[in-house]
């Protein structure tokens, strides 16, 4: 195939013989190019904070919510009919209200959510929220050995509130250290054998245990307040003494535990809170006072999502069905689907449409997204405005780019006669500005493209240098905590069609900008009059 | 110079008939060619000379289409063109066969190489291949430059220069080559030998000539000598 004469004279005079490249191909290209990183990159690291934020939100609230369109229309009867539609994966019921919480003169109004303890975990990872919000504890002389604790310890005396509550109320759930003071087994290193705790549920009382190692099968277990004590074989390897005491877990290690070993363990009963509900309000008034209902705290909780309500209490349904005085019936469900689907936001919709259509519109089911609206659109109108801001960016480098093919025009203005004398038609000879324009723009916006793969491979390096610069070393911490960039997945253009549409759509809109630019030079140059043109100076 | 009855407009490469130009800036006018006849007959060499200014380059222009008669007409190969009236896209895609064009000043295209801008007008009848360019070869080292192929043109003189452009102009085989003052911006000696590779080349390729000089011992060099004056063309 023969390249066209255009074609072929616009890439020479880009890139002319005998040399590599022309200063100006070189300006304009890295031009273009840097324009099309940074767009792309900017884009890129929005999707991905989207990206996050969006698999944060679709884990907090469930995939879908299902409610009553009246209050009066609630019946248990949906549940039966939602079990047998197969892209439901999870359906668990909740109520909802508003609670008083007290500890001591400590108050705080909590969103209060009552959920199944059997299926909750199924439509919403608390476990993971638990482990999100346990804390442990400092010290030097004791480690904290609380395991985190799991949805399993829910039932109707216990709660998990969210850290902003426990702070305001000044509450914490059980907890347990072992203490590594002198002449007592402490943690050795990694290879001894270790008696850690495997549960600690939320009725554990406050004590010292202590754990002696008596002969190569025998470990004795006491307790100092309650003075209680017994005898175990190290062989049966955890140490089960029933709700209310801690499970010890013996963990044998390569050197062998020896007679008169003695592990020490301090036990903390985890805070009660008084709770009061609007509805004991309603029977005061009619003078039928009733005590606070006390629970207590059974984990702390911390949601990714920070639209979440944060300050929040979660207890079981039938808790929170005691409190709002309300028998056997749920304010919604919480419904859950495959991930996929549940990313599929098409088609999710149509799905939870048809669900709405099974009750004749008695229920509405509201999706992830949907229940989150505001926020997506305030996410896409930021990533909007960050694209208006950027495309006079692009248009800044189009204008360079028309004028240096302008003055090249100029310049090359006894030529463009000449060619014409030779045979050349006018329009072509246009041509061949508009097709450096578009060389520039096409050869700019592969390089850009490379340079942002390049960047979002490099972004953690790059993230951490520039945040050391600014903030110093110390900075990252404090950096990182709002901005989580070192986490933040950002998607290469193979692996999600989002990023692939950024990349492309800036691509091509680099290459259309620069060949629009080609288009006045060459508008220019083909309206010379060939005769004027060769007689030019 | 007018063909006689017996000779058809078609056995004329290139003639004109009644050409007229005139230039005007603001009110005052100017009539540069008066009438214009001139023909020219396959492998025949014309030379034109002329005071400055007289409307030697502008009738050259004129003969090449690239610029508008105020009235007669162009014949090329005895087609009948109308000066007057904008070129039509035959007419321009005919011109890089039909026609060479060597200027005063050189016009090389200073990105390609040497042999590259002899192939030039080769790429607009979109026919490069290794017969043209073996044929450039053969131009070059006839203008004795095919050592300089691949230079590029900033690199050479003014006389190997325009032994380029000569190439560059014969590359197409085309019937007529218009030359404005080849030798105008040469010494005295590299002029004579350009002017011979010129003259000589057109004889053995067959090609018709127009040559603007000053030079009036060029001017005797071809076939036939013409001076532009008062807006007309004389032979002598
Ligand atoms: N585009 C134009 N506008 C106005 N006047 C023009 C234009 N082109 C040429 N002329 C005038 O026409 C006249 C003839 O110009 P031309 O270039 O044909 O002269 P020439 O015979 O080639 O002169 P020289 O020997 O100096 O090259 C000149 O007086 C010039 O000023
Ligand atoms: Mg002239």
């Amino acid at each position: 195939m023969k390249l066209p004469w255009p074609l072929y004279l616009a890439w020479k005079q880009l890139f002319p013989s005998q040399r590599k490249i022309s200063f100006f191909s070189l300006l304009a290209i890295v031009g273009v190019a840097l324009g099309v990183n940074v767009m792309i990159v900017v884009i890129a690291f929005m999707q991905g904070f989207q990206e996050k934020f969006k698999s944060d939100i679709i884990d907090a609230q469930g995939h879908a919510r299902m409610i009553p369109v009246n209050p009066q229309g609630r019946s248990m009867d949906v549940l039966s009919s939602l079990g047998e539609k197969d892209e439901i994966i999870g359906i668990s019921s909740y109520v909802q209200g508003q609670l008083l919480l007290q500890n001591r003169d400590y108050n705080s109004i909590p969103f209060a959510i009552g959920l199944e303890p059997d299926s909750c975990s199924e439509v919403l990872p608390l476990n993971e929220f638990l482990k999100q919000g346990h804390s442990v504890m400092d010290s030097h002389d004791a480690v904290d050995l609380t395991p985190s604790p799991t949805t399993d310890a829910l039932e109707d005396e216990v709660v998990f509130i969210s850290l902003e509550v426990a702070n305001r109320l000044g509450v914490r759930p059980a907890a347990i250290l072992q203490l590594l003071d002198e002449n007592k087994t402490g943690l050795m290193d990694g290879e001894d054998g270790r008696i850690e705790v495997r549960r600690l549920d939320p009725f554990i009382s406050s004590g010292e245990w202590i754990l002696e190692i008596l002969g190569s099968n025998r470990i004795m277990i006491r307790e100092v307040i309650s003075n209680f004590e017994t005898v175990r074989k190290i062989r049966d390897g955890v140490i089960d003494l029933g709700y209310g005491n801690p499970v010890f877990e013996i963990k044998k290690g390569s050197k062998p535990f020896l007679p008169g070993m003695i592990f020490r363990y301090q036990c903390f009963r985890s805070s009660t809170i008084e709770v009061y509900s609007p509805s004991m309000i309603e029977k005061a008034k009619s003078d039928e006072m009733s005590p606070p209902y006390e629970v207590r705290v059974g984990g702390i909780i911390e949601v990714p999502w920070q639209g979440f309500h944060s300050e929040v209490v979660l207890g079981t349904a039938r808790f929170m069905q005691v409190m709002k005085n309300q028998r056997d019936s749920a304010d919604g469900y919480y419904l859950k689907f495959s991930d996929e689907l549940a990313r599929d936001e098409v088609k999710l919709a149509s799905i939870c449409k048809q669900l709405e259509g099974i009750w004749s519109d008695n229920w509405v089911v509201i999706p992830w997204f949907v229940e989150n609206a505001w926020f997506f659109e305030l996410l896409q109108f930021e990533e909007y405005l960050m694209i208006l801001i950027m495309i006079p960016i692009g248009l800044v480098a189009a204008f360079a780019i028309a004028i240096a093919l302008m003055t090249s025009v100029m310049r090359k203005i006894r030529e463009i006669g000449l060619l014409v004398a030779m045979g050349a038609g006018q329009i072509s000879v246009g041509f061949i500005f508009c097709l450096q324009g578009l060389i520039i723009g096409t050869l700019g916006a592969f390089l850009g493209c490379g340079l942002a793969i390049v960047f979002i491979h490099y972004r953690d390096q790059l993230m951490s240098f520039i945040v050391e610069q600014i903030a110093g070393e110390d900075g990252q911490v404090g950096v990182s905590q709002f901005y989580d960039f070192y986490s933040l997945k950002v998607n290469y253009p193979w692996e999600s069609p989002a990023s692939l549409i950024n990349f492309l759509s800036f691509a091509t809109f680099a290459i259309m900008v620069s060949t629009v630019a080609g288009l006045l030079p060459a508008w220019r140059a083909a309206r010379l009059n060939p005769a004027d043109a060769l007689r030019s100076e | 110079m007018h063909y006689g009855v017996s000779e058809s407009k078609e056995s004329f490469v290139l003639l004109t008939e009644g050409l007229r130009k005139s230039f005007s800036f603001g009110n005052s006018k100017i009539e540069v060619l008066h009438s214009v006849d001139l023909t020219l007959k396959k492998s025949e060499s014309l030379s034109i000379r002329g005071d400055s200014g007289c409307g030697k380059s502008t009738l050259l222009n004129l003969l090449a289409r690239l610029e508008l008669a105020d009235s007669g007409s162009v014949y090329w190969e005895g087609k009948k063109l109308n000066a007057s009236e904008k070129p039509s896209t035959h007419e321009i895609s005919k011109r890089a066969s039909f026609l060479g064009v060597i200027y005063q000043s050189y016009y090389l295209i200073p990105e390609l190489t040497v042999l590259e801008n002899v192939l030039l007008p080769n790429r607009f009848l979109d026919r490069v291949d290794s017969t043209q360019r073996q044929r450039a070869m053969d131009l070059l080292e006839k203008m004795g430059v095919l050592d300089k192929q691949n230079q590029i043109p900033g690199k050479l003189s003014g006389g190997e220069r325009q032994r380029v452009a000569i190439a560059r102009a014969m590359i197409n085989y085309p019937e007529v080559i218009l030359a404005d003052e080849p030798t105008g911006n040469l010494d005295e000696r590299t002029g004579g030998e350009v002017m011979d590779l010129l003259l000589q080349s057109c004889v053995e390729e067959e090609t018709s000539l127009i040559l603007v000089t000053h030079n009036p011992k060029f001017a005797r060099a071809t076939s036939r000598s013409s001076v532009l004056q008062d807006g007309t063309l004389n032979e002598v």
